[in-house]
């Protein structure tokens, strides 16, 4: 038999191609890994805990931490438990305001998980790509809600503020930049590309099997052929009012996870123009106390966000601070397949593969 | 040969032995300095191009244009610490020092747009331009070797293998175009096509010779010896300061003279009407070097395997196809 050297290679926690602190154990064989280990708990903040310590208002600066990518998804979670728990109906408008934020964080997200695909497969010149229609974005986001990474513009009861005059066309010609980016350049940059192809195709497949195994959710598992998407079968905020396609693949590889994103963000598009057309006006808030009490009982609020199902249980008993809150974040169940995916592929394939899931581990250690 | 002018105008002031050594000693200065110079502004049209692709400005502080910001940037790595830990002292220091050497040798062969005009004459230019670019894969191995670095290692094996799949197909691309000039010289290789070029005759030769080349000088898309997602840096990772500089030079000095070798054996050189040479020479290198440095702004990195396969199934195939069939159209 022939005898092979086994190398034990320490990737992470920090490597230049990880995203953020996630580590990877590989034990290669030539150029095969034979085995994969993945250690997370490296971005541990103890978020959870956090939370029972403050008031229902002052949890949203954690959150915006939390998922740092997608940081408006993860306040209107939160913002969306904390009024079901506390029977806050908001207006109309907060409704669709809710939804164009949310949407707006979308695209913004899954253009980092273009860009950083793309820089891990070797491609830099789609990273800056990406980052420079994101900038768009990050501006509009800045002028309505003066923060651009880390927003806090959601509050208990709707919005701090309203949409500033004149916001509406310059969202709509920021959209129609980024939808001619993206369905064109960025076909000849990636999808139409022979080398991202060779890259991508057939590497890292997730069956329905797997996905059900693990419970993973969001645009892994509609590329694996799952059509499962949250604003479609349990619609909230004003998704069922709007029009949109749920984008699904079948192939369930790398390049098929790749291209259920970036039809996302076509979709997304879609979504914000029917709400910037319908939102109705009025009030964008509903006044509550900053501290108020919520009485004794469970809340569970699970929502889409860009990397899957984020749900958020809130346990309540009666006092200004919540008992207990539990996130369920959709990339720690994604990143769990990975011992299963790593095994008897190239070490080149496992960052595409790392990649493809586009973890945040801010969100996956918590 | 550039040290014929020099002795010819300098023995007609000075005494024999004398103006010998001094005119040898103006020459080095001056092969120093062009040598020099020329990478370092290839250095600059590369990272204001690939800025204008990305939406960037690039450099524009220092100096006009930011001319000579890489001046600036080999000053700031000649200040830095020398930082190991546990290389092999003798291959760690030996191999920038010897990628250097055999990259700047390389411009002391070619003529620099005319012919005369080269540092050094000698009529197997050509085989020995190859023999400094085939030689890369030992550098790469005695570096990754002497850094004492897992990451390192792979990158020098893999460089290796990259490399002498891909010199196979160079060289037998070199050889038909040596067989249809009759002359391994790149002098009379360009004088051989003073009625067409050879681009017209051996079009897929050319394709071949642009793509091996950049595998072996490594050009992106070609990197994978030096991976920075998947090996960091691969064989230069331990490198810092001036010695990772000297690799840098290094590979701008191959990316130009890969660019020379395209005009020289395909293009025509320097031959043109109208224009002096020189300026058809710096035309057709210029937009040479514009084809050869844009694949690494558009493309993504191939895995090691398929680059591989890439090379033994269709590049060096292809190129022995073409060699017998310019040994044809000799014999005919």
């Amino acid at each position: 038999m022939e005898h092979k050297e086994r190398i034990r290679l320490n990737i992470g926690p920090v490597h230049p191609a990880m995203h953020g602190v996630l580590k990877l154990i590989l034990d290669v064989e030539e150029d095969t890994i034979v085995k994969a280990q993945t250690e997370l708990g490296f971005l541990h903040r103890s978020s959870e805990k956090i939370a029972e310590s403050r008031f229902f208002s002052n949890y949203y600066p954690i959150m915006d931490k939390l998922d740092y990518v997608s940081a408006l998804n993860m306040e209107i979670l939160y913002a969306s438990t904390v009024e079901k728990a506390a029977n806050i109906e908001i207006p109309a408008r907060a409704i669709y305001m809710r939804t164009i934020m949310a949407e707006i964080q979308r695209i913004m997200s899954h253009l980092i998980f273009i860009g950083s695909f793309g820089e891990d497969i070797g491609n830099i010149t789609g990273f800056i790509w990406a980052l420079r229609e994101r900038e768009l974005l990050m501006n509009v986001v800045e002028k309505i809600s003066g923060g651009r990474l880390a927003p806090m513009y959601m509050c208990n009861g709707g919005m701090f503020y309203d949409f500033p005059e004149g916001i509406d066309n310059e969202i709509l010609n920021v959209l129609s930049t980024i939808e001619n980016k993206v369905s064109h350049e960025y076909s000849a940059m990636f999808t139409k590309n022979q080398i991202f192809i060779s890259r991508t195709k057939g590497i890292g497949v997730l069956t329905k099997d797997m996905i059900k195994k693990y419970g993973i959710t969001g645009p892994i598992a509609r590329a694996s052929g799952i059509q499962r998407d949250l604003r479609k079968v349990s619609p909230y905020l004003a998704y069922d009012k709007v029009e949109f396609d749920v984008p699904v693949a079948d192939a369930g590889d790398t390049y098929s996870r790749f291209i259920v994103r970036t039809k996302e963000i076509l979709e997304s598009i879609k979504i914000i123009r029917q709400c910037l057309k319908d939102i109705p006006p009025g009030p964008y808030k509903t006044v509550v106390p900053w501290v108020m009490r919520i009485p004794k009982k469970d809340t569970f609020v699970k929502q889409e966000s860009p990397r899957g199902e984020m749900g958020i249980f809130l346990v309540t008993d009666g006092s200004d601070k919540p008992y207990r809150l539990k996130l369920r974040s959709p990339t720690f169940f994604a990143l769990r397949a990975l011992e299963e995916l790593l095994v008897n592929i190239r070490v080149a394939d496992a960052f595409a593969i790392v990649a493809s899931m586009d973890p945040v581990m801010g969100e996956v250690d918590r | 040969m550039i040290f014929d002018y020099i002795y010819n105008t300098v023995s007609a002031f000075v005494f024999s032995p004398l103006s010998y050594i001094i005119s040898f000693v103006i020459t080095a200065i001056l092969a120093v300095t062009l040598t020099g110079i020329i990478p370092v502004f290839i250095g600059w049209v590369d990272r204001k191009y690939s800025a204008r692709i990305q939406s960037r400005y690039g450099p524009v502080y220092v100096g006009p244009f930011g001319l000579l910001q890489n001046f600036a940037d080999i000053t700031k790595l000649l200040g830095k610490r020398f930082i190991s830990t546990n290389v092999d002292k003798l291959s760690f220091n030996f191999t920038p020092v010897a990628v250097a050497a055999a990259s700047f040798a390389m411009l002391l062969i070619v003529p620099l747009g005319g012919p005369g005009l080269e540092f050094i004459s000698i009529p197997y230019s050509l085989l020995f331009i190859y023999t400094l670019l085939a030689i890369s894969p030992l550098f790469l191995l005695v570096a990754g070797w002497g850094e004492n670095n897992k990451y390192a290692l792979i990158g020098g094996f893999r460089g290796a293998a990259q490399i002498i799949s891909y010199e196979l197909a160079l060289v037998v691309v070199l050889s038909s175009v040596a067989l249809l000039s009759g002359s391994y010289s790149i002098i009379s290789i360009v004088n051989g096509q003073s009625s067409i070029w050879y681009a017209a005759y051996l079009p897929i030769t050319l394709i071949v010779f642009v793509i091996a080349g950049l595998a072996i000088i490594e050009r992106e898309p070609f990197d994978v010896p030096e991976a920075s997602q998947e090996l960091q840096a691969g064989w230069k990772v331990e490198y810092s300061g001036i010695r990772y500089g000297f690799f840098l030079i290094g590979d701008y000095v191959r990316v130009t003279v890969i660019a020379m070798l395209v005009t020289y054996l395909f293009l025509g050189g320097w031959l043109g009407p109208f224009l002096p040479g020189i300026i058809w020479f710096i035309i057709k290198t210029a937009v040479v070097l514009m084809i050869i440095l844009t694949p690494r702004w558009i493309f993504g990195r191939p895995r090691i395997d398929q680059l591989i396969k890439f090379g033994w199934n269709w590049l060096l195939p292809l190129s022995i196809l073409n060699l017998i069939l310019v040994e044809l159209f000799v014999i005919l």
